[in-house]
């Protein structure tokens, strides 16, 4: 049971628990607010703001509330729980004291700080300090320091709470900025007025509770009352993380986190929070066909008219592949009508890989987010979740730095912000893993817990069902699949993915899969290509067929078309997506689609319409009914699927294990889809990272 | 411009008749007999707008000051000189007091609100302003070929 101590919070007695502090049994408990600054529920204490100052009756000064633990509070001396108070004129008067300092060195610039509107020193200044000031010497002014593409420095508004600090150390695991000096000297830096190299390190603007750290990209550009928001979800990586998009009129202007404790907590990745200026670039607005070899402009009735005779050709000789940010919906469209139209070869794994035709948790990143705490060992094979899934990263890191857990790697090496045992490079160094009896390995198998993550990536084309079948028989020895846990993960990067397997959107009896489409393609067996979204692919093949492109970035997939229907991103509709845990979520649309762009299921059912193949849905309400009827397990949204075992040895099927080096497939985490290599940030903050790191700079080209 | 603010000049029956019915073609009726009677005219300026001026003082020891406007009633036709008059802003007539007039100065324009000579601000998309761009503006994808 939780150790219960008995505390009096302005005048009543409650039963707290001991490892609370003070700050949190006042708010819990005691129903106070209690202001702080620099105080953050997942950072650790530092307590040097002094705001959250509470008067300890007995005790000579007011005691900082965040850094005090109930268990550390002696009773008063006739044995009575001590006394704790939130609102007496010595908590006034200390807070009024505390914000006066605070504001001493404070700028009063308002009126130009992008902070202004949900700033916390301007909140707490009006809520908790004096109504004048009382200071006429001069304020000290900091120069501004550089932090990179993504962090604006106005380092005069900084109060040094040393949340940035501690968020880039603690979190983002890279101890690039650090609180230099004392007292009137003290100031935030980036040691070597160097770009943060973090792929988190956006967050830092969330934590900053004053200006002093800003969007770059966001400067000057609105006010955040003027602001429509809506709750959604990100299709950067396969995490799902929950985001707010926030948009002006048909613009998306900046995208925040949500908290969730059981997907991103409330952090993002910088890829999330600044691919929003890729929306407003290189957007398919119209639909084009390609006349004399030229794409031209055309209408919808003449773009569908040309899609639907180019279907209604012989459905062996026709393919299609959904690529890595469709929502489920116009997947389910898709699939539907080439269903209809006896379509065999159509799969939405564009990376290559033949994962998916087993039961469900063979694909799934089973231990889930959240497990990933309760493991004490982890083998990450062929995959670099710092830039497949940062999320994941963070969970890890968060997991390894509370102690108790030892990471273990097959695959290629890389800095992933924790200590890694690299014990292996290639897939058949897995089998090598599962015979050791020494170093990581031995850890591994005496693990509780034992967790292994393999990237998606490591799981392409037939070798990668070799590598499956390996992996099967290394977690059947280790018992990592029981009825109580599940340590089998596959690390997807494509927020469609699950998705699109969940609802089998992969080859038929006798259908193609997508390496396979591509060299029929070039041999010319398969005439008609369409690709939803599709663009990572080797799009060079695809010269001699028909190409239809529907999408809305024009990327690769756009150039080689001969027919684009231009489609909506993903703020632009809502949808459904299954994140890599299984995890059904419901994004929200912000803004409309550009020009004259649809809904990506509407002009799936418009194409029906025009084929005479009328698809049984008129309204997205009732294509989810369709979807959830067809595969149940779209019914349970937010919520990951339930425990169950299954045996993993029958993943993959038997074959040689390759001995070549498991490459990872990000080769720049800031250019992976098409919004992202559209975007100016995106390709600044790649500049920067290849500039910082020349090796990773070759290993792109 | 000017004759454009004239449109409605001319004298006929028709005009006897606006005259009658409403108070915008000139005065009415009413006004111009109690005008006639009570006052005597003392000057008219560039516009063909006449003044006059009451024999009688008001319960505020002053005259009472009028004005007939040429055709079309409208108060901004009166040019600042005699707007001062009007108000007793000046006691004596615009051609008793020596006003300055400044080379920069522009001759006195009614107000043309309503009218095709209305003015535009600069960046007017009537006046083939471009507009500005916005923040919801996107760049559309173009094949480059």
């Amino acid at each position: 049971m939780t150790d219960l101590r008995k505390l009096n919070i302005d005048g009543t007695e409650y039963e707290v628990p001991a490892d609370y502090t003070l700050m949190q049994a006042c708010e819990e408990y005691g129903g106070a607010e209690i202001p702080r600054f620099c105080y953050h529920e997942r950072l650790s204490v530092a307590g040097n703001c002094r705001m959250c100052l509470v008067e300890w009756v007995g005790a000579p000064k007011p005691q900082a509330s965040c850094a005090l633990q109930v268990k550390d509070m002696r009773p008063n001396r006739d044995g009575t729980p001590a006394n704790i108070r939130t609102n007496t004129e010595v908590v006034k008067k200390a807070r009024e004291g505390v914000m006066e300092f605070l504001l001493i060195n404070h700028p009063l610039d308002c009126p130009i700080c992008d902070q202004g509107g949900e700033c916390d020193l301007q909140d707490q200044a009006m809520g908790y300090g004096r109504d004048a000031t009382r200071f006429e010497e001069n304020k000290r002014a900091v120069d501004d320091k550089h932090m990179g593409p993504l962090v604006n420095t106005v380092m005069t508004r900084c109060i040094q709470c040393t949340r940035c600090v501690r968020f880039i150390t603690e979190v983002a695991g890279v101890q690039e900025i650090g609180l230099v000096n004392r007292g009137e000297n003290a100031e935030i830096t980036t040691y070597l007025e160097k770009s943060l190299t973090s792929e988190m390190s956006g967050n830092v603007i969330d934590l900053c509770p004053v200006g002093a750290l800003t969007s770059k990209p966001y400067a000057f550009n609105a006010r955040p009352w003027e602001l429509d928001k809506v709750d959604s979800i990100d299709v950067m990586d396969a995490v799902g993380c929950n985001i707010r998009v926030d948009s002006r009129r048909d613009a998306v202007l900046r995208i925040l986190p949500v908290t969730n404790d059981d997907v991103n907590e409330e952090w993002i990745s910088d890829k999330t929070r600044f691919v929003w200026d890729g929306l407003a670039r290189q957007r398919l607005d119209r639909p084009f066909i390609r006349k004399d070899g030229k794409l031209q402009p055309a209408n919808w009735d003449e773009a569908l008219a040309v899609v639907a005779e180019k279907l209604s050709a012989d459905p062996s000789r026709i393919a299609a592949i959904a690529g890595d940010l469709c929502d489920a919906e116009s997947m389910k469209a898709l699939k539907d009508l080439m269903d209809s139209l006896g379509v065999r070869n159509i799969d939405c794994r564009q990376d290559g890989s033949l994962i998916g035709e087993g039961p469900r948790q063979s694909y799934l990143f089973n231990t889930t987010i959240s497990g990933i705490e309760d493991a004490d060992a982890i083998l990450l094979i062929g995959t670099n979740p710092r830039h497949e899934a940062p999320l994941i990263n963070t969970r890890i890191r968060k997991t390894w730095i509370d102690g108790n857990l030892e990471i273990g790697l097959i695959g290629e090496a890389a800095d992933l912000t924790y200590t890694v045992d690299h014990v292996g490079t290639s897939a058949a160094d897995v089998a090598t893993f599962a015979k050791s009896k020494s170093g990581f390995a031995k850890t591994f198998k005496a693990a509780k817990n034992p967790v292994i993550i393999v990237g998606a990536a490591a799981l392409r084309g037939e070798a990668g069902l070799a590598l499956l079948e390996a992996i099967g028989q290394l977690a059947k020895s280790v018992n990592l699949v029981r009825d109580d846990f599940n340590g089998f993960n596959v690390l997807h990067s494509a927020a469609s993915r699950v998705g699109g397997l969940d609802m089998g959107f992969i080859p038929g009896e006798g259908g193609l899969a997508t390496d396979a489409i591509l060299d029929a393609a070039q041999q010319g067996a398969i005439e008609t290509v369409y690709l939803m979204g599709a663009d990572e692919l080797d799009t060079s093949k695809l010269k001699d067929a028909f190409v239809i492109y529907q999408g809305h970035h024009g990327d690769n997939g756009a150039h080689v078309a001969d027919v684009i229907l231009p489609g909506a991103a993903y703020t632009e509709k809502s949808g459904l997506y299954v994140n890599m845990e299984g995890r059904v979520q419901l994004s929200s649309r912000a803004v409309a689609p550009k020009g004259e762009a649809k809904e990506d299921w509407a002009i799936i059912r418009a194409l029906s319409a025009k084929m005479n193949r009328v698809l049984p849905y008129d309204s997205l309400e009732a294509l989810r009914v369709k979807l959830m009827d067809d595969c149940p397990s779209f019914l349970s949204i937010d919520s990951a699927p339930s425990l169950e075992a299954f045996d993993p040895t029958t993943l993959g099927k038997a074959g040689e294990l390759s001995t070549d080096m498991l490459k990872n497939p990000i080769a720049d985490f800031y250019m992976t889809n098409p919004i992202a290599r559209a975007s100016n940030v995106m390709a600044e903050c790649s500049a920067v990272i290849a500039g910082l790191n020349p090796e990773l700079n070759e290993a792109a080209e | 411009m000017h004759s454009h603010m004239n449109r409605l000049s001319g004298v006929g029956p028709l005009d006897f008749i606006k005259r009658l019915f409403t108070w915008w073609n000139g005065s009415t009726l009413g006004t111009l007999l109690q005008i006639r009677s009570k006052a005597v005219q003392v000057g008219e300026d560039e516009y063909g707008n006449r003044y006059f001026e009451s024999e009688k003082l008001r319960y505020d020891g002053r005259n009472r000051r009028y004005v007939l406007y040429s055709d079309y009633a409208e108060a901004s036709k009166v040019p600042p000189v005699w707007n001062g008059w009007l108000h007793h802003t000046y006691d004596e007539l615009p051609s008793e007091i020596d006003i300055k007039v400044h080379g920069w100065q522009g001759s006195h324009v009614p107000n043309m609100t309503g009218t095709p000579f209305a003015y535009k601000p600069k960046g007017s998309l009537d006046r083939g302003g471009v507009r500005d761009a916005v923040a919801s503006d996107y760049e559309a994808w173009s094949p480059g070929e």
